[in-house]
């Protein structure tokens, strides 16, 4: 009876990762592999990927995403370097949330708080959505090209 | 896993008479990517993809194709044996039917792979009796790309394979291409589909005029290529913005907008300086870049 | 699955000269023999000996037609990136299409002939077989070069009707210079029989041209061999 149900759990969750929805724009000027990174690391971060939960392959990935299996090989390959995935030959993908991250994610939802009542501000004084996302934008931008010098 | 170069040519020249369909193109096509060739009509994809192919001989230059030779006509006969490629026109002998046809297909490559082509007619819907003269735009396409896709090969050329294919066809043209792709097949397509080409290419290359204008990885050019607006209290002059790295300016008033392939740091350096008012950094789409590159050749 | 190809390619023209040549050649002996009243052997061989000039003729159109075709005309068709992409070369795309041909004319001399033999059976009139086996040497050993024109003809032209418009008007010119000035060498009337026939009895006699067929083979030979370089050498 509890095998059973231990059972279903594991095939819900898998069933559950599966119907994951990434969503990668070739568009933003960002490496479609670095977008797939971040969307990883936030499910992490929110909880929707569980330590010991296990990714798709790189293969059925690509294709259910419709990219490169390059990319979604360098994404799965940079995150085992920071240490948020585990790549067993044969198996696959497995995430190792760490303590680390789940502080992280709580820095991010006060990061979240702060940009909200920013952005609350800005509207008040009068600026338009589009123009506080093209300031933005370049202030991501523009920092990291001074940075590269 | 090294990307070794399953495409690699030499100075390849086609001249017809005075003209120069393709000159001196230096090619490197990786094993592990998927390369992604844009070029306008006429800019010289066909005719570099039938120089690999022997179907037409180079005015001068060389390649190998997989290590072969591709100007030695018995070489060129045991590459073709490893490549899969499937024309523009997606040609198909109108008096065969689509099972002939096949069967014809499959007898020529020990890499056939049976299961998928079973899996594919039966997602194409293929009518097996059919005669192909009697099939559907549509359908013809399907067949032809599924002689190319039922196999394992070493190499899969495409020439604008998405023509003729509605968006459905067209979602599962990349799928195929990206399961090729991670079965270890070099993919090498041309297309007009931009879209199509910024989700699934990890290589690009432009070529214009016969000669390759552009030939880095998607990745890079996303990173690197950057359109910056700027406005200054004064009319700029563009001289002071000729940095290695820009490629377009367009001035108008106050207004300056410049396109540049790398170095918009040093850009807006150089706008800081002369005291702009106000700069918008934004990334550069594929298709903007290749309007971009062939507008100023 | 290359002679596969080159059968689907030719059948429907090869089955219906098959049955035209079959059906006139036993049609014009059976009918022939009622209106003519054949009073002797000799008549009755100079009727066959007539078959055979018909029979030229239309073996020959046949033949030309057989050898149309070919990579030059799939490129016409749009068909030859899918042909010359496939792990064959040009020299073998161009064998098997000649010998598939030359296998078809073959048949095209034979069963004509055969089905004569039998239509006079029948009508008590029996052939010598080795009367209809010199008929049927004497036609597409001599005759094959004609086949071979049009595969060159084939190599160099693309168009649907101007390569067979050409190739039987290179026939025909042949016949008329062959006629005016080489009377010796005519090519037709050795493939007639004209060199070899009987006049009293209309039999074909045992001494056959064989130096002249030898010398037409040869000629179809050296045509295919042409054709290949000509093909080799193209862009496409």
């Amino acid at each position: 009876m509890i095998l059973t149900g231990v059972l279903l759990h594991c095939t819900f969750t898998v069933i559950q990762l599966y119907n994951m929805f990434f969503k990668l724009t070739p568009t933003t000027g960002q490496p479609l592999y670095l977008q797939l990174m971040q969307q990883i690391r936030h499910a992490a971060e929110t909880g929707a990927l569980r330590d010991g939960d296990q990714l798709p392959g790189i293969r059925t990935l690509a294709e259910e995403l419709v990219v490169s299996p390059n990319t979604v090989a360098k994404a799965y390959s940079e995150l085992e370097h920071e240490g948020l995935l585990e790549l067993r030959p044969g198996s696959g993908a497995f995430v190792c949330v760490k303590r680390r991250t789940r502080s992280l994610a709580d820095r991010v939802q006060v990061a979240r708080h702060r940009i909200r009542d920013l952005v609350e501000g800005l509207r008040e004084e009068g600026l338009l959505d589009e123009e506080i996302r093209r300031a933005f934008e370049a202030e991501l931008l523009y920092p990291a090209e001074i940075a590269r010098k | 896993m090294t990307n070794e170069a399953v495409i690699l040519t030499h100075e390849l020249i086609k001249s017809y008479g005075n003209a120069e369909a393709v000159r001196g193109l230096n090619l490197s096509v990786g094993r592990n990517s998927i390369t992604a060739f844009l070029g306008r009509n006429g800019a010289g994809k066909s005719t570099t993809i039938k120089m690999l192919l022997g179907m037409i001989r180079p005015t001068a230059g060389s390649g190998t194709i997989l290590g072969k030779q591709m100007t030695n006509a018995e070489e060129n006969r045991e590459l073709r044996r490893r490549v899969a490629y499937v024309a523009e026109d997606k040609p198909l002998y109108g008096y065969m039917t689509v099972e002939q046809t096949i069967r014809f297909a499959s007898s020529f490559y020990p890499d056939w792979r049976r299961e998928l082509e079973q899996k594919l007619l039966r997602d194409y819907e293929l009518p097996l009796g059919r005669k192909v003269k009697m099939l559907s735009k549509g359908m013809r396409t399907k067949l032809a790309l599924l002689l190319a896709f039922a196999r394992r090969p070493n190499l899969l050329i495409l020439d604008e394979p998405s023509e003729g294919l509605d968006p459905v066809g067209i979602e599962h043209l990349l799928q195929a291409l990206v399961a090729q792709s991670a079965e270890g097949v070099a993919v090498f397509f041309s297309s007009h589909q931009i879209a199509e080409v910024e989700r699934v290419a990890d290589h690009v290359c432009i070529l214009e005029k016969g000669s390759l204008l552009v030939d880095a990885p998607l990745d890079q050019l996303r990173q690197f290529y950057r359109r910056i607006d700027l406005v200054f209290p004064f009319p700029p002059t563009e001289r002071e913005f000729r940095i290695p790295g820009v490629e377009r300016i367009q001035t108008s008033g106050h207004q300056m907008s410049v396109f540049a392939s790398r170095n918009a740091a040093a850009v807006i350096e150089r706008a800081h300086d002369l005291n702009v008012v106000s700069v918008e950094v934004a990334p550069v789409g594929l298709r903007d870049i290749f309007l971009e590159t062939v507008k100023e050749s | 699955m290359l002679w596969y190809k080159a059968w689907l390619e030719t059948r429907s023209r090869f089955l219906i000269c098959l049955a035209t040549l079959t059906l006139f050649s036993g049609i014009f002996v059976h009918h022939a023999e009622g209106l003519v009243r054949l009073e002797s052997q000799s008549d009755f061989n100079r009727l066959l000996f007539v078959n055979q000039q018909f029979l030229v003729i239309m073996w020959v159109l046949a033949v030309v037609l057989m050898g149309m075709g070919g990579i030059v005309r799939e490129k016409a068709l749009g068909t030859s990136s899918l042909t010359l992409a496939l792990p064959v070369s040009r020299a073998r795309l161009l064998g098997v299409r000649v010998g598939m041909g030359v296998l078809e004319a073959i048949v095209l001399g034979v069963v004509p002939w055969v089905a004569v033999f039998f239509v006079s059976s029948f009508a008590r009139k029996p052939i010598l077989i080795t009367q209809v086996a010199s008929y049927i040497l004497l036609l597409v050993g001599g005759g094959l070069v004609y086949f071979a024109l049009a595969v060159l003809v084939s190599s160099l032209v693309s168009g649907e009707y101007t390569a067979p418009a050409l190739a039987f008007g290179i026939v025909l010119l042949a016949a008329m210079l062959f006629d005016a000035w080489l009377r010796q060498f005519n090519l037709w009337r050795l493939v007639t029989g004209d060199f070899s026939i009987d006049r009293s009895t209309y039999l074909l006699s045992g001494h056959l041209p064989w130096l002249g067929i030898l010398s037409s083979l040869s000629v179809a030979v050296l045509m295919v061999l042409v054709s290949t370089i000509v093909v080799q050498r193209r862009e496409f």
